[in-house]
């Protein structure tokens, strides 16, 4: 339905040139830091922010000047906004109300919408009288009562408990399926987009750095943020010495040679090598290129975080299986190593590495 | 498509939004902000009047200055008993929990219920040692100053009361915790650490305050018409309002007085403006040296009965210097000897104010609305934060002088022929918008955005946003401020007096009983206007309730 929303918007960077396609029925989050303009290109979406410059297309139709009560895209914001004068039944009427729907129509909709999320009890309540997750259910029943085109949520899960936030992305990935509906969904959770989206839209600075499903996002990262940002990485920086169809090789300036995965960084050029948290290894300290010291042991249940500064290049995370914690204690002599079909080659990025990965 | 649907789609039409917009912010401009201020013209226009009149008049200079000195004296003094008297008393309503706090809270609004003229006559007889002072009357105070002072303290406190709560439950109290957790007594928490922010509140308070005494006329002029036993003549004590009613009242047949009318409005409003921009930049940019701590004399203050004796205190000065002089006028009914008058004549008086002051309120309303929702929501706009600055001025311009302002600006347009009646509505509306105003901005301004945008996602328009959402949640401060405005145009004498003199409202009829004596019709003509005022609060509040709940 919703297809080739281009703008560019030169505000602040809020949206910067921001390209974005959402295909029909499909699910997809928008991932991004705080302050990355997630928010902006959702409002812009709906209307409620005028872009700039670029515009904004519904299929071949162009509605960047549309009010936002004629789009037919329903935004459910972050702190749901059910109105507090108004019980449950009439909060998720209000669309049909305002659209005149017939007595009799509304009312087998409610019963059959209540249903669906299980408030069927609580139809004279007011919102302020549900639980978190209650509210949550009733503000996206709302939304899905006037059968939008597009369904824009903006951080819907962010003020739930965690327990409760993990149980309810499976439920709201569901019933987006059950109805077929064209989501936009914005987080600045990774886990949270790699188990719901059909695609992840990684935003940054008012732009969009990579389009993808989650497995692409996560094991094909566009940049060394992006491999960052989903799933933790480590990086190591250096010059390629070495470049050919079975791999890649970058030495730093203390000597230390590590592989990668093939790469178009020409050799001679400064390059980042990214490796994720979860494909780093610890090694017997004889086998191993890196050599350092454990300095920190985190336990996070079935796994052990364990940081490791190695000598003259950083530091270095690895996630080992708990049942192996017992072998390693801080301070600890230990080698670091990945299987170089696991570590992606980039350029060395303009701004410096650490500008790079800024999520601020 | 029917025609409800047509009119809705045609007033949601962006040029319509955009047109209406326009048109409250140009009947802003050019109804109220220009009429009130339109007296400095005078200045330039008349100026060799004025020197001829007034400047090379040292008698008359004499007694301008004197009054508008009085007038700001009074109002520096009423300010500063009010924060003192009523700090305690916010505290306890934003803070503590305890029984007969919605009886407390009711009270401290009552003296709004009650109209300026009756007010400041129920107040007199009850200090002022009169000829012939009425029973249980303190008949103690025959400095028309000091029973001015006890007057104004009764106008203003509710509104300190109100700042300061409004800001002091807007604090979080965590604040104060993580002071006394690191050791500070109460009392010095509260005084380093909570009293610094609410600098706020104070300025709104302090402004509220020292504006409400400055342009204070009506109340005034029958406290001090019931001290002297006769109406006021020029020899009298004067403040700046009362002298510009009785030079108003006495132009009608001397016209030679209109430049020394203009001039005293002028230095008012032109003072007036000047002295709270720096009353603002006083208190917000001042820093008081308060760092300094005494721990044990400081903690032996928060403890026992200091604290206990503080807020007694505080509410037994509610009690006393603003609740009972406010309603002694009630004695009356017992121990006056009863008169006969023309009822038909005060009836009269009741309907045109009442007709007043709704078409005043009403106005406000739909005009005063869209402003303030206007200047809410382009918050970083120039012109919005200019409207906000603006919508002040009304407030801290004197009634009396607003009212000369208005009508001299109106009869230039019409030469005279104006309608009297319109003439009244007009000034009521130029210094009641602003309570309705402020009430609606400070209510839109806590609204989440939020909800009127899911609204419009959700395919409502925005009039219907208007009205389904956002009204319904901030419908309890557009009664504030209706009631506000209501209750202001009932009970104003000063500028109803200065834009027709003859008029014939509720209070300016018991302004003439006092002036003429007949005490016992004026605290009759009183106890209805009071008991009417207050059933019609009550009614409106009760109305509006039970829709919300």
């Amino acid at each position: 339905m919703l297809k080739g929303i281009t703008k560019r918007y030169s505000d602040v960077t809020a949206a910067d040139g921001l390209d974005l396609t959402v295909n029909d029925q499909e699910y997809l989050c928008l991932l991004g830091p705080t302050g990355a303009g997630k928010t902006t290109a959702l409002r812009v979406i709906a209307g409620l922010t005028a872009p700039d410059e670029g515009t904004v297309h519904f299929d071949q139709r162009d509605v960047t000047s549309v009010e936002p009560e004629h789009r037919n895209a329903v935004l459910l914001s972050q702190t749901y906004s059910l109105f507090p004068t108004m019980t449950v039944a009439e909060n998720i009427m209000f669309g049909p109300d305002i659209r005149n729907v017939p007595d009799r129509d509304k009312e087998q909709m409610l019963v059959s919408l209540l249903d669906l999320v299980r408030l069927t009890g609580r139809a004279g309540s007011y919102p302020r009288e549900l639980s978190g997750g209650m509210q949550q259910r009733c503000a996206l029943v709302r939304a899905i009562a006037t059968s939008p085109d597009v369904l824009l949520l903006d951080e819907p899960l962010r003020a739930l408990d965690a327990r409760l936030r993990i149980d309810l992305r499976r439920e709201l990935k569901s019933l987006a399926k059950t109805l077929g509906l064209t989501v936009v969904h914005v987080t600045h959770d990774q886990d949270e987009a790699l188990v719901m989206a059909d695609r992840i839209a990684i935003i940054r600075d008012g732009r969009i750095v990579q389009v993808g499903t989650p497995s692409q996002v996560f094991n094909e990262p566009a940049s060394p943020f992006v491999a960052n940002f989903v799933g933790q990485s480590n990086f190591f920086t250096g010059t390629v010495v070495s470049s050919g169809p079975d791999g890649s090789e970058v030495e730093d300036d203390a000597g230390h040679r590590m592989k990668s995965r093939p790469t178009d960084v020409p050799v001679g050029e400064k390059a980042v090598l990214a490796v994720k948290v979860g494909h780093t290894r610890l090694l017997k300290l004889e086998a191993a290129k890196l050599q350092g010291r454990i300095e920190r042991m985190l336990f996070e249940g079935r796994v052990v975080h364990v940081d490791v500064d190695v000598d003259g290049v950083g530091r270095f995370s690895a996630k080992i299986p708990a049942s192996h914690g017992g072998r390693y204690q801080v301070g600890d002599e230990i080698g670091v190593g990945w299987n170089r079909n696991k570590a992606k080659l980039f350029p060395y990025p303009e701004g410096g590495l650490e500008n790079e990965l800024r999520v601020d | 498509m029917g025609s409800g649907d047509r009119l809705l789609e045609f007033i949601s039409r962006r040029g319509f939004r955009k047109g209406w917009t326009v048109f409250n912010i140009a009947f802003f401009l050019l109804f109220i902000i220009l009429p009130t201020v339109f007296i400095l013209s005078y200045a330039v226009t008349d100026w060799s009047k004025i020197q001829n009149y007034v400047l090379n008049d040292p008698a008359t200079m004499d007694l301008i200055i004197g009054a508008v000195a009085v007038s700001f004296e009074i109002a520096a003094i009423v300010t500063v008993i009010d924060f003192i008297a009523g700090l305690p008393v916010a505290w306890m309503m934003a803070r503590k929990e305890f029984r007969g706090k919605q009886f407390l809270d009711t009270l401290i609004d009552m003296p709004l219920a009650v109209p300026t003229a009756a007010l400041g006559f129920s107040a007199a007889i009850f200090w002022a040692a009169t000829p012939n002072p009425p029973p249980f009357s303190l008949a103690v105070i025959s400095s028309p100053m000091l029973l001015i002072i006890l007057l104004h303290v009764v106008f203003s406190y509710p509104y300190m009361v109100r700042s300061l709560t409004a800001i002091l439950g807007g604090i979080d109290e965590t604040y104060e915790t993580a002071g006394r957790t690191l050791g500070a007594s109460r009392l010095t928490a509260v005084r380093t650490i909570t009293l610094p922010l609410f600098r706020a509140g104070l300025v709104t308070g302090a402004i509220l305050c020292f504006a409400r005494s400055l342009s204070e006329t009506g109340g005034t002029i029958i406290a001090l018409a019931t001290l002297y036993g006769r109406k006021m003549v020029e020899g009298d004590f004067q403040t700046g309002p009362t002298l510009i009613g009785l030079w108003k009242d006495a132009s009608v047949s001397d016209p030679s007085l209109l430049p020394a009318l203009a001039f005293v409005s002028i230095l008012l409003i032109v003072l007036a403006l000047v002295l709270l921009l720096v009353l603002k930049v006083v208190i917000m940019k001042v820093r008081l040296p308060l760092r300094k701590v005494w721990p044990t004399p400081e903690k032996l203050l928060s403890r026992g009965l200091f604290p206990k004796f503080k807020d007694s205190s505080a509410v037994l000065f509610l009690a006393a210097i603003v609740l009972v002089p406010s309603f002694f006028i009630f004695t009356y009914v017992f121990t006056g000897t009863p008169a006969q008058a023309d009822w038909g004549l005060f009836i009269d008086a009741l309907v045109t104010s009442f007709a007043v002051a709704s078409v005043v309120t009403v106005v406000d309303l739909v005009t005063g609305i869209p402003l303030a929702l206007y200047i809410v929501k382009n918050r970083s706009g120039r012109l919005a934060q200019l409207l906000d600055v603006l919508v002040n001025v009304p407030l801290i311009v004197p009634t009396a002088a607003l009212g000369f302002s208005l009508g001299l600006f109106w009869s230039t347009l019409d030469s005279g022929a104006a309608v009297p009646i319109l003439l009244i509505i007009l000034a009521h509306i130029a210094f009641t918008y602003p309570l309705v105003v402020r009430n609606v901005v400070g209510a839109v301004e806590g609204v989440d955005p939020a909800f009127e945008e899911t609204a419009r996602t959700l395919g409502a328009r925005p009039l219907q946003s208007f009205r389904r959402v956002l009204l319904p949640m901030i419908k309890g401060s557009i009664l504030a401020g209706a009631i506000m405005a209501f209750t202001r145009s009932l009970g104003e004498t000063g500028a109803t007096l200065a834009v027709v003199a003859n008029a014939n409202t509720a209070p300016v009829y018991i302004v003439n009983l006092v002036n003429s004596q007949s005490y016992y019709l004026a605290a009759m003509a009183c106890i209805i206007l009071i008991i009417i005022s207050y059933m019609f609060m009550l009614l409106l509040r009760r109305f509006t309730r039970e829709e919300v709940v």
